[in-house]
């Protein structure tokens, strides 16, 4: 104990160092943790979340009584999570791969640059440019293939939708960390290859790719505990917060988001807010459980 | 500058194999359908920004328009001293909040980082945390409006995207792995005190690394409507993209509610701002984030580099 004082002492200037973000963290971050205690509380805005009274289970009896929505959102929040990574990983690395294949280096370089763009246009103006596309009057889908489809009102179509949005803004940044990986590959390894007599896809399937898989172990790990988040404003902003499409748009995020613009159903979002949370934690926990099992050094803690 | 241009010849140095064989044509091609993709909606913005409103309503959306016009950008221009404000709260948050952020993280990053010191275990652990389990959004809202008193004040647009744990462990990560510890321990056997150090050395060598977070961070306020739907409520503090979202909002109000009168709507006539000038407003929204994009990206790749959070 002494000697840990004498140390934090010695290294008082680290500690002076480290305080702003400690204190950011705790704000921000720690104490609306505390404030999931209001799953179990009968929310009243005038007593705030600790003066409001105790309610039990009442929260999680209501979020099963409404099943429905309950359901459809978890439903979706997943789902869209499962589908968006599957194709982004692969996407990712594909387009990674691809690009670092490309002989033409300049012309690679250039393509790049024009691919990650979307990426820094927001959701507020990203819906725009899907309107121009997608609208019944005036998008160019429309006009072009004289389809007269009412994308805005067919809410089957949305899953599709979403996830070419979803590849056009994410998949050309979401490569440069998986490129970063393939620079760093020792080359004398593809020369050793060539003169084994390998082809290029087999200096492909046996080089390029086991050297991704710690980076995509990271990734992966990264985002599961995100699984019951979702990109609030794909499913916010793209599909204009339309209450016809809600079936397949509405994810867990977008609802919150909506009850709290609405200052509806603080019980039920309570409720919801606590699940998405706690499940998260268990998913990633488990998730590093397993990736520590078969591969420690891939493990993020 | 001379290390810079070497570096670049390095990576436009011919590849490994360098037949060009048809698979590389087919390569190049299947490569070029995806650029497409991803910058041809970019370009309709632009397109459409010049587009002459009628010529719009009359053939929808198009790549090859016939008329062309500025009315989108004049009718951006009513907006005037509200697009002027938002433009100013965006720049404030955006350089404030991307500054501050970069500070304050790597000086957490280079505290964890130092060997030896017995709370830095602590603290590793403390900011991976919130990586983990997160109170959401109901209950962010309610402690910081109702206890922070916070509603309407800028330091919600500040402060929830001023740290992330993320962002923490690729500068520290980068302070590990590319910063030669030899360097600071010599500054400090040259008397130079921890502050010092940290200023003086760690700091400027940390710069592709903080360029690369720092635009990340920056297009992140740049762009962030969220927390600006959920906090501000005065005109004078909207965010340009909280201000295109109204935008929008009030053009559906238009078009939609039958209680405008018939009249109001027809002396709008076709400056009702719906099509070339919401893409016109889109360019002004998106326009700086474009302008400075090429300026950085040559960090991506260096600057990026994540390892574990291990330590």
């Amino acid at each position: 104990m002494k000697a840990f004082l004498r140390n934090t002492w010695k290294h008082r200037a680290h500690v002076v160092m480290a305080l702003p973000v400690f204190l950011i963290l705790f704000f921000i971050m720690y104490v609306p943790m505390a404030g999931l205690v209001m799953a179990f509380k009968n929310y009243d805005m005038t007593k705030g979340i600790w003066g409001s009274p105790w309610n039990g289970l009442d929260n999680f009896k209501f979020l099963i009584a409404s099943k429905a929505t309950f359901v459809q959102i978890t439903r979706n929040t997943i789902l869209y999570y499962l589908l968006f990574t599957a194709v982004g990983t692969f996407l990712n690395v594909v387009l990674a791969i691809a690009i670092d294949q490309l002989i033409f280096k300049r012309m690679g370089k250039t393509m790049q640059t024009l691919m990650i763009i979307p990426v820094f246009i927001s959701y507020a103006a990203v819906q725009f440019i899907v309107y121009a596309f997608i609208s019944s009057d005036t998008g160019i889908l429309n006009k072009t293939f004289q389809m007269g489809t009412r994308f805005y009102s067919t809410a089957n179509l949305w899953p599709w939708i979403l996830l070419v949005v979803k590849v056009w803004k994410d998949t050309g940044y979401g490569s440069v960390l998986y490129m970063s990986v393939l620079s760093g590959i020792d080359s004398s390894l593809y020369e050793a290859a060539d003169i084994d007599g390998a082809n290029k896809w087999q200096s492909i399937w046996h080089i390029t790719l086991p050297s991704l898989i710690p980076m995509v172990t990271v990734m992966l790990l990264l985002s599961v505990g995100n699984i019951m988040h979702s990109d609030t404003g794909l499913f916010y902003q793209v599909p204009r917060n339309n209450g016809v499409l809600y079936e397949y748009t509405q994810v867990i995020d977008s609802y919150v988001l909506n009850a709290i613009l609405k200052t509806s159903n603080f019980g039920f979002t309570a409720a919801t807010s606590f699940f998405q949370s706690v499940v998260g934690l268990l998913l990633m926990l488990l998730s590093n459980f397993l990736v520590k099992k078969i591969e420690p050094e891939n493990a993020l803690f | 500058m001379a290390r810079n241009r070497k570096e670049q010849d390095l990576d436009l140095a011919p590849s490994r194999r360098e037949k060009k064989t048809l698979g590389q044509y087919v390569l190049a091609l299947l490569l070029l359908l995806f650029t497409l993709f991803c910058a041809l909606p970019v370009l309709l913005v632009f397109i459409s920004a010049f587009t002459d409103e009628k010529y719009i309503v009359q053939n929808g959306f198009t790549f090859f328009p016939k008329e062309l016009s500025m009315t989108g950008f004049s009718t951006v221009m009513r907006y005037g001293a509200q697009l002027g404000q938002s433009y100013l709260v965006t720049i404030f948050i955006t350089v404030f909040g991307t500054f501050l952020g970069l500070l304050v993280m790597s000086m957490y990053a280079y505290s964890i980082s130092r060997p030896d010191f017995m709370l830095s275990k602590f603290l590793s652990i403390f900011l991976l945390i919130p990586m983990l389990f997160n109170g959401g959004m109901l209950s962010g809202y309610i402690i910081f409006t109702k206890y922070y008193g916070l509603k309407d004040s800028l330091w919600l647009l500040i402060l929830p995207l001023c740290v992330s744990t993320m962002n923490v462990i690729i500068l520290r990560t980068y302070i590990v792995n590319s910063i030669p510890s030899e360097l600071m321990e010599a500054a400090m056997i040259d008397g130079a005190g921890d502050y010092r150090t940290f200023f003086q050395i760690t700091l400027p060598l940390l710069k592709p690394s903080l360029a690369a977070v720092g635009f990340m961070m920056a297009t992140a306020y740049w762009n962030d409507w969220q927390n600006a739907m959920l906090y501000i409520m005065s005109d004078s503090k909207k965010p340009l993209q909280l201000l295109l979202i109204n935008i929008q909002k009030s053009i559906e109000f238009l078009l939609n509610n039958s209680n405008v009168p018939a009249s109001v709507r027809a002396a709008m006539g076709g400056t009702i701002p719906q099509y070339s000038a919401t893409m016109a407003t889109v360019i002004v929204v998106i326009g700086p984030i474009m302008v400075a994009y090429p300026f950085f990206q040559k960090y991506f790749i260096k600057g990026l580099t994540v390892g574990s959070v291990k330590g």
